[in-house]
C-alpha cells in the first residue's frame, strides 16, 4: 500500500476552487462513491457542474426575516409567465430556492417536505431551520455514497425563520455540506451575486430593503452572465405575520410567501434604473 | 421437567390436581377503542342567507365531571370552513392539531393558486372516519362541517361510523335531540335559508346554546362562535348563554332548598 | 453515433454536468410523431398525427383521455405513455375520492414529473422515453404542460414535440397573442395549422391520420378520430399553409430541422 494512502487528508470543506479537467481520463470520474488517489469524489464536483450553469439563486438573511430571488431563465415566449415556480414552500416557515437541475430540485424539496412533516408529527412542532439544513444536507451527502445513485445537481438555499434563532439562511452543496450565512449565492451568476452581497451591511437590514437589494442584485448578475437571455424575477420572503411583535431582535415562528406584486414590481423598475444607471450609487438606502 | 416461566412456582399437580393455566391465554379478540374518555358534547349549527353559523361549548367532561372548562372545539380549516368536534377530545385534537394542520400545510404549500374548501375537506374527514372504523378503531367523534363553498353555504356531518349526512339545521350530540327540534322551526328545509338572516341565525343558535345548557348535564355556558360568509370566518370565543332564567327549578323537586 | 465514458447509465454525469442518458431518452420524443397543444381563456386544446406502421394496419393512438378534465398527448415510446397514463388515472381518481375534486392539473402534472425524476437518479432504472402534452382545465382554468423524461414540467400557452415539430412551434411563436381570445374552434384551427407546418412534404392531414381533442371550462374533455375531425379539416383547407401553400409547386423552402 503507498504511503500516500496512510497520510491524513485534508479536511475537505468546500468543492468550490477544485480545477476539474484533471479527473478526465483517469477512470476515477465514472463512478459515484469512487474517491481519487488525492482523495476526491469526482462525480460530486460534477454535479456541481450543473450547479453553475443553472439561474442565479440568492438568499438575505436580515434582522426581521429572510429574501429568497432566483433569476428563472425563460426558454421559450411560449411559456405561461407566473406559473413554473422555482422556489418552493416547505412547511409554512421555510422557503427554499434552488439553482441546478431543477427535477432534482423538486425531489430535494419534496424530501424537505416529508421530513418537516415528520418533525411534526414527532414533536407537534415546526421544524427549526438549522435542524432542516441538517436533514437535507444528510440526504445530499447519502446520495454521494452510492454508486447506484447519483448526486443532487442541485444546491438549494434555505431560509426561514423559528422561534428559537429567528431567521435563519443555509446552504446546501451536492456533496452534503451546508453552512449558514447572511448572503448566500448559488448559480450561473453567484460571483457577481457575492460580490454585491458583501457590500451589505448584513444582517441588519430590513425585509422591505432586501428585496429592493435583492431585486438589484439578480438583474446585475444576470447582465454578467446570461444578457441575452430573458428571464423573470421570483422572490419570496421569510417573515412574522402582519400584526405579531415587531421589535429588534424578531423571533417567531415566521410565515414563507410570495413577495407582494406591487413590492417587486417596485423592487424591479428601481433594478433596471440602477443598471441604466450603470453606477454604484445604489447603496443608500 | 416444562421450563416455561409461566409453569414456576406453581402448586404441584400431583397434590393439587392440574393448573388451570387458562386465564394465562387471551382467548378474546385484539379490542380497540370501546368508548370515548373525555368527551365534548353537542355541536349546532345552521345555514342562513350568506353564511353558516356553528357553536359549540367549552367543556371537557371525565365521565360525569365537568374536567375541563377551556377546550375550544371549533377549528378554522382553511380560509372559509370551520370543523367542530363532539365526542371524544383526544381524537378530536388528533383530527384538528395534526391530520387537519398538515392537510392545510400541505395545501397551501404548493402555491398553485387552489385551496381547499368546506365540501373537500369534508370529503377527507369522512373517508378517515370511515377508514378508521372499517379497522374497527374508530375516532370517537361527530363532525360538523361549515364552510362557504363555490358560492353557497355549506354544512354536512360525518361521525364515527362513517355515516355522513347533509341539511341545513345540524347538531350533533344531545344536541341532535334537543336543539334539532328548534333549528328545524327556523329552517325547516333547505329552501327556507334563503329567508333566514344572519341576525335570525345567530339568534337561533344562541337559543339552542342556552337550551342545551338547561337540559344537558355535559354542558356548560361558556362557547365559541363562529360565522362563516363569502367574506371569511368570524370567531368568537368566551360566549355566554344569555337571558338564562331559572325559574322553573323551584317547581321541580330535587333543586335549592325545598320542603319534601 | 459516437460512445462516450459517460453515457452509459443515467447515474453518472458527465464533467460538464450533463447526464447523457436523460438527454438521449429526450430525443426518443423525437422519434414519434408530432403532437401540438395550445390554450385559450376558456379551451385546451391538443392536435396530433397519427402514424401506421404499414399501409393495412391501424394508426397509433396519439390521444389519451385522463379523466373527464383531462387528456394528454404523447410523442416517443407509446408504452412509456401508458404507464404514466395509467398511474395519472390513478392520482385523478384519487383525488375525486379522497377529497371530492378534480385533480388539478399542475399536481398531477408535478407527479408524473417526480415520478420521472427518480429514474433519472437511480441505477438500474431507464429514463421514460415519451413527452407528454398534458391538457386540462381545473378551478384555476385552462393549462397546458409539457412533460419531458428528465422529470421537467414546464407550463406553456401553446407547444409542440415530437418529429420536425419545430416547424410547429415556429407556428404557434407567431400566431401565439391571437390563442387567449380564441374560440373553440379557432383554437383547433390554430393547431391544425401549426400541425401542417410540421408534415414532411409529400403528406397532408386527413381524417385518418388527425385526431383532435377538445376540453374547456364548463365541457368534457373528449377526442375526436376519424370522420368527426372532417369538418375542422375542410375549413383548414381554405386557409393557406402559412409554408406557402401545399398544392403548388412551391420551392422547398424549409428544410427539415429535425429527425
Amino acid at each position: 500500500m503507498p504511503s500516500s494512502v496512510l497520510q491524513p487528508l485534508p479536511l475537505q470543506e468546500s468543492i468550490h476552487h477544485f480545477p476539474v479537467m484533471t479527473s478526465i481520463g483517469t477512470g476515477y470520474d465514472l463512478s459515484n462513491s469512487v474517491f481519487s488517489p488525492d482523495g476526491r469524489n469526482f462525480q460530486v464536483e460534477y454535479a456541481t457542474k450543473a450547479v453553475e450553469n443553472g439561474g442565479t439563486a440568492i438568499g438575505i438573511r436580515c434582522k426581521d426575516g429572510v429574501v429568497l430571488a432566483v433569476e428563472k431563465l425563460i426558454g421559450s415566449k411560449l411559456l405561461v409567465l407566473g406559473s413554473n415556480k422555482r422556489i418552493a414552500s416547505v412547511d409554512s416557515h421555510i422557503g427554499i430556492a434552488c439553482s441546478g437541475l431543477i427535477p432534482d430540485a423538486r425531489h430535494f424539496t419534496s424530501r424537505a417536505r416529508s421530513e418537516a412533516s415528520n418533525w411534526r408529527k414527532l414533536y407537534r412542532s415546526p421544524i427549526p431551520i438549522s435542524s432542516m439544513a441538517d436533514a437535507m444536507g444528510g440526504y445530499a451527502q447519502a446520495y454521494t455514497l452510492y454508486s447506484s445513485v447519483r448526486p443532487f445537481g442541485v444546491t438549494a438555499i434555505i431560509g426561514g425563520m423559528d422561534e428559537a434563532g429567528g431567521p435563519g439562511l443555509w446552504m446546501v452543496e451536492p456533496s452534503g455540506v451546508g453552512w449558514g450565512y447572511f448572503g448566500a449565492a448559488t448559480g450561473r451568476g453567484r460571483q457577481a451575486a457575492k460580490a454585491e452581497l458583501e457590500k451589505l451591511p448584513l444582517p441588519n437590514i430590513t425585509v422591505e430593503e432586501a428585496v429592493r437589494q435583492a431585486a438589484r442584485i439578480i438583474y446585475f448578475a444576470h447582465d454578467d452572465n446570461s444578457k441575452d437571455k430573458d428571464f423573470e424575477l421570483e422572490m419570496t420572503w421569510v417573515r412574522l405575520e402582519k400584526g405579531s411583535a415587531e421589535d429588534a431582535a424578531v423571533k417567531g415562528w415566521g410565515k414563507h410567501e410570495e413577495v407582494p406584486k406591487e413590492l417587486v414590481a417596485e423592487a424591479e423598475r428601481l433594478a433596471k434604473e440602477s443598471m441604466e444607471g450603470g453606477g454604484d450609487e445604489e447603496m443608500e438606502e | 421437567m416444562n421450563h416455561l416461566p409461566e409453569a414456576w412456582g406453581r402448586p404441584r399437580n400431583d397434590v393439587y390436581g392440574t393448573y388451570d393455566a387458562s386465564y394465562l391465554q387471551s382467548s378474546m379478540p385484539n379490542q380497540h377503542t370501546q368508548s370515548p374518555i373525555v368527551t365534548g358534547t353537542s355541536v349546532v349549527a345552521l345555514k342562513f342567507n350568506g353564511g353558516v353559523v356553528i357553536a359549540a361549548d367549552n367543556l371537557a367532561s371525565y365521565g360525569s365531571l365537568a374536567r375541563f372548562t377551556n377546550v375550544e372545539r371549533l377549528k378554522q380549516v382553511g380560509t372559509h370552513t370551520v370543523v367542530g368536534a363532539g365526542g371524544d377530545i383526544s381524537d378530536m385534537q388528533y383530527l384538528h392539531e395534526k391530520l387537519l394542520d398538515s392537510l392545510i400545510i400541505k395545501e397551501e404549500y404548493q402555491n398553485d393558486g387552489h385551496h381547499l374548501r368546506a365540501s373537500h375537506i369534508y370529503r377527507y374527514l369522512s373517508k378517515v372516519l370511515y377508514q378508521r372504523r372499517c379497522k374497527f378503531d374508530p375516532l370517537w367523534n361527530t363532525l360538523l362541517v361549515a364552510g362557504w363553498d363555490d358560492g353557497k353555504p355549506f354544512l354536512a356531518s360525518a361521525d364515527l361510523l362513517g355515516t355522513t349526512f347533509s341539511a341545513p339545521a345540524l347538531a350533533t350530540g344531545f344536541g341532535a335531540h334537543l336543539a334539532v327540534p328548534l333549528l328545524r322551526r327556523v329552517c325547516p328545509d333547505e329552501a327556507a335559508v334563503e329567508n333566514i338572516t344572519r341576525e335570525q341565525a345567530v339568534d337561533t343558535i344562541e337559543e339552542c346554546m342556552k337550551v342545551l345548557f338547561y337540559r344537558d348535564a355535559r354542558s356548560l355556558s361558556k362557547y365559541s362562535l363562529a360565522i362563516i360568509t363569502g367574506k371569511d370566518v368570524e370567531g368568537a370565543a368566551e360566549c355566554e348563554a344569555k337571558n338564562q332564567s331559572w325559574k322553573f327549578a323551584e317547581g321541580i323537586r330535587g333543586y335549592g332548598t325545598q320542603v319534601v | 453515433m459516437f460512445r462516450n465514458n459517460y453515457d452509459n447509465d443515467s447515474v453518472t454525469f458527465s464533467p460538464q454536468g450533463r447526464i447523457f442518458q436523460v438527454e438521449y431518452a429526450l430525443e426518443a420524443i423525437k422519434q414519434g410523431s408530432v403532437a401540438v397543444g395550445l390554450v385559450s381563456k376558456t379551451h385546451a386544446v391538443l392536435v396530433a398525427l397519427k402514424r401506421n406502421a404499414e399501409e393495412l394496419g391501424s394508426y397509433q393512438k396519439k390521444i389519451i383521455g385522463i379523466d373527464t378534465h383531462l387528456g394528454v398527448a404523447l410523442a416517443g415510446l407509446a408504452p412509456d405513455a401508458r404507464v404514466l397514463s395509467n398511474f395519472m388515472r390513478q392520482q385523478s381518481m384519487s383525488s375525486r375520492l379522497l377529497y371530492n375534486r378534480p385533480v388539478p392539473i399542475s399536481r398531477v402534472v408535478n407527479a408524473i414529473a417526480n415520478k420521472a425524476q427518480v429514474n433519472t437518479q437511480h441505477y438500474g432504472r431507464r429514463p421514460y422515453g415519451v413527452g407528454l402534452l398534458v391538457a386540462g382545465v381545473d378551478e384555476t382554468g385552462p393549462h397546458l404542460w409539457e412533460f419531458q423524461p428528465s422529470g421537467m414540467v414546464l407550463e406553456y400557452k401553446g407547444a409542440a414535440i415530437g418529429a420536425r415539430s419545430q416547424s410547429a412551434r415556429t407556428y404557434l411563436e407567431r400566431a401565439f397573442e391571437e390563442f387567449v381570445d380564441s374560440n373553440r374552434e379557432e383554437l383547433v384551427l390554430h393547431g391544425l395549422k401549426a400541425l401542417r407546418d410540421s408534415l414532411a412534404q409529400d403528406k397532408e392531414l386527413t381524417t385518418a391520420n388527425t385526431t383532435v381533442s377538445v376540453v374547456g371550462i364548463g365541457e368534457n374533455f373528449k377526442l375526436y378520430d376519424g370522420d368527426e375531425v372532417g369538418e375542422w379539416l375542410e375549413k383548414l383547407g381554405n386557409v393557406q399553409s402559412s409554408r406557402g401553400g401545399r398544392t403548388g409547386e412551391e420551392a422547398v423552402e424549409s428544410m427539415d430541422t429535425s429527425e
